[in-house]
């Protein structure tokens, strides 16, 4: 597993919303199930004193941490705000905040990821699932029940591409380590480089999935950074030009980015490159 | 979004970046009453969203004598299939060097990123792509209000350190127009000082509200409309419809369209939360697109319900054959619901989209 085990203690920010108050309640129930710690608070501005699904909830999250020793928080906080509530966290001394949320201005997601490196807090997302470690602990929004304990690593920009992965690789037999979705905007705090470094410090993993997408170079930096042996596969390959694809990461840029040039660039580096996802069990297989 | 040159040039003014003296003209008539305030001989610039404008035509220059001639030649040209309405009309100006600047969203360093090159004009891409030394490049920490001196010295090397406050400015349109990039190409000396010969300012989608731009122009009228539901939507030209949830998702079934040998109508990523109305909604949207024989809805996740999405594509009601694959809780109930309505329910994205290929061929 990277970024955290069983005993990693979670709040989550914003837990009074809709999509906070239904996923603190799925956390939990995977939480019960593996014998980890969990949301063990919420917070969310003038609602503190109340309970969401019996967990407390704290108007700051500074008051959050002066009652529980959570490390880790979850963001479900609406885009105009999300920032704010990443910063909250790394100044109160959480070390890794999951930004679920999507839709929030770069610019704010690249004011928000220096200042949280200022205070060692670790950043995925935002726009991002989360994070899961089969049997460990889950972070965010990703269907647990797909997944099943493994040495297979998933790094992705996607989220339900991801599940889809996941599930290719369950049926196949494959189990996974962690599956972390780093995020589908073009600023991100854990980037491919990042989390491959984190996969390779981990004695559990010995292969990983790389999901990439048409826009930028990272998946290329990623797989030339690590030492462990990489399956890649690039969504966007049908992608025109110029075209958006919900994703404001996947803008082709310069052609530097379009997913057909990616493709070719992974392959030159001797990179397995799936050219569907019903293909990467048995690319993994080969490698493993 | 884009915002046209005239539009970015009135921002970057805003912020003390000197333009050249200039009109925004509708008709080639209306050039006549501005010939005096901008001096002898003139620049008429097409207003167009299109990249390579000048290469393709959409730059004239004129003397005073020939400009409403010119500014008819111009009006009655389509650059790059786009119809010329508006055109900005210039002074010349007594350039002596042009330079390149960007500042643009650096990925990789998750920093603002800015570009100086010591040649501007239309070919810097190309000579960028072949000599990366021909482009300086430094990363700027989002917490500084303004690039420091160091930083400065680093990016301009030997050119004028009159350019310095431009570029510094340029940064700060940059961080308070919420840019993705804001770009002058060339940046022009002259006698009488810098100018910005030229603009470019993308606006994030994500901050268009807060900049209060409140009609995304870079959309077409369904893909508005699209918006307004929450979906992200493009519009392609084949035949087969797309409905995913997660755009990544969706991306990987147009790939597999295409690796089939087919070709997708469309993108449309209904986001979180697919209940039964925005289902509806979106099946409604892509069958209306007249080309579209079949449509393939591919949904995963935990929290979809199945049985809500069979109802909502039941509720749509539409000519087109819809072919399903999902995933997610109440998937029985979604089956039996779809079944009983003669819609066919799939296994696997493969499986769905092979489906839709026999329906096309």
């Amino acid at each position: 597993m990277i970024y955290g085990d069983r005993n990693l203690s979670v709040i989550v920010q914003n837990i009074t919303g809709r999509q906070g108050t239904f996923h603190t309640e799925l956390m939990n129930a995977y939480a019960r199930e593996v014998g980890g710690r969990g949301v063990v608070a919420g917070v969310a501005p003038g609602k503190g004193g109340r309970e969401v699904h019996g967990v407390p909830v704290y108007n700051t999250v500074k008051e959050a941490l002066r009652e529980h020793d959570a490390t880790a928080s979850v963001v479900f906080v609406p885009g105009a705000h999300a920032c704010d509530s990443i910063m909250e966290a790394a100044h109160a001394g959480i070390e890794l905040a999951v930004a679920i949320t999507e839709h929030i201005p770069v610019h704010d997601v690249m004011l928000a990821i220096a200042y949280a490196k200022l205070h060692d807090c670790t950043v995925i997302g935002p726009n991002c699932p989360g994070l899961l470690s089969p049997g460990e602990c889950k972070l965010g929004i990703m269907p647990a029940h797909l997944a099943t304990r493994g040495n297979v690593g998933v790094v992705s920009r996607s989220g339900t591409l991801t599940y889809e992965v996941v599930d290719e690789l369950t049926r196949a037999g494959i189990g996974q380590s962690t599956v972390v979705g780093i995020g589908g905007d073009p600023v991100i705090g854990q980037t491919f480089v990042d989390a491959l470094a984190r996969f390779e410090d981990d004695p559990h993993t010995k292969a990983v999935v790389v999901i990439g997408e048409v826009g930028g170079n990272l998946e290329e930096e990623g797989v030339r950074s690590t030492d462990l042996p990489v399956v890649t596969y690039i969504a966007g390959v049908s992608a025109p030009p110029e075209k958006r694809m919900g994703h404001a990461g996947a803008i082709i840029e310069g052609g530097e980015g379009d997913a057909r040039s990616k493709v070719r660039r992974l392959a030159a580096l001797g990179i397995p490159v799936a050219s569907r996802p019903s293909e990467i069990p048995e690319l993994i297989r080969e490698v493993l | 979004m884009k915002l046209l040159e005239y539009e970015a040039k009135r921002v970057f003014s805003g912020y003390g970046i000197p333009v050249p003296k200039g009109v925004l003209i509708r008709g080639p008539e209306e050039v006549t009453a501005h010939l005096p305030e901008l001096g002898d001989g003139v620049v008429l610039k097409a207003q167009v969203d299109v990249g390579g404008r000048g290469k393709a035509g959409g730059v004239l220059f004129a003397d005073d004598a020939a400009a409403v001639r010119t500014a008819r030649e111009l009006f009655s040209r389509e650059i790059k299939g786009v119809p010329v309405r508006e055109i900005l009309v210039e002074e010349r100006l007594p350039i002596e060097h042009e330079y390149y600047v960007s500042i643009a969203v650096d990925r990789s360093s998750r920093q603002p990123a800015v570009l100086f090159a010591d040649a501007g004009g239309v070919e810097i891409e190309n000579k960028a792509l072949a000599d990366e030394s021909a482009v300086r490049k430094v990363v700027v920490s989002p917490l500084l209000r303004d690039i420091p001196p160091f930083l400065m010295r680093e990016l301009l090397g030997g050119a004028p350190k009159e350019l310095a406050p431009v570029i510094n400015s340029l940064y700060h349109v940059f961080q308070e127009k919420d840019a993705m990039l804001a770009e002058i190409n060339p940046l022009v000396t002259t006698p009488r000082g810098v100018y910005a010969a030229d603009a470019k300012l993308i606006v994030d989608d994500n901050a268009l509200a807060r900049q209060g731009i409140a009609v995304n122009r870079d959309l077409s009228e369904r893909e508005r409309e699209a918006e307004k539901h929450g979906f992200s939507y493009v519009e392609l030209d084949g035949s087969i419809g797309v409905i995913g949830n997660g755009a990544g998702l969706t991306m990987s079934t147009l790939d597999l369209i295409e690796y089939y040998r087919g070709r997708a109508a469309n993108f449309l990523d209904v986001g979180g939360g697919a209940d039964q109305e925005r289902v509806m909604h979106a099946v409604r949207l892509v069958a209306s697109m007249p080309e579209v024989a079949v449509i393939v809805v591919n949904l995963l996740g935990g929290i979809t319900r199945c049985d809500e999405v069979a109802k909502g594509i039941i509720a749509a009601g539409v000519a087109p054959t819809v072919i399903v694959r999902m995933a997610g809780t109440n998937e029985e109930e979604g089956r039996r619901l779809l079944a009983e309505s003669g819609y066919r329910m799939l296994e696997s994205m493969d499986a769905a989209v092979k489906a839709a290929m026999e329906v096309v061929s």
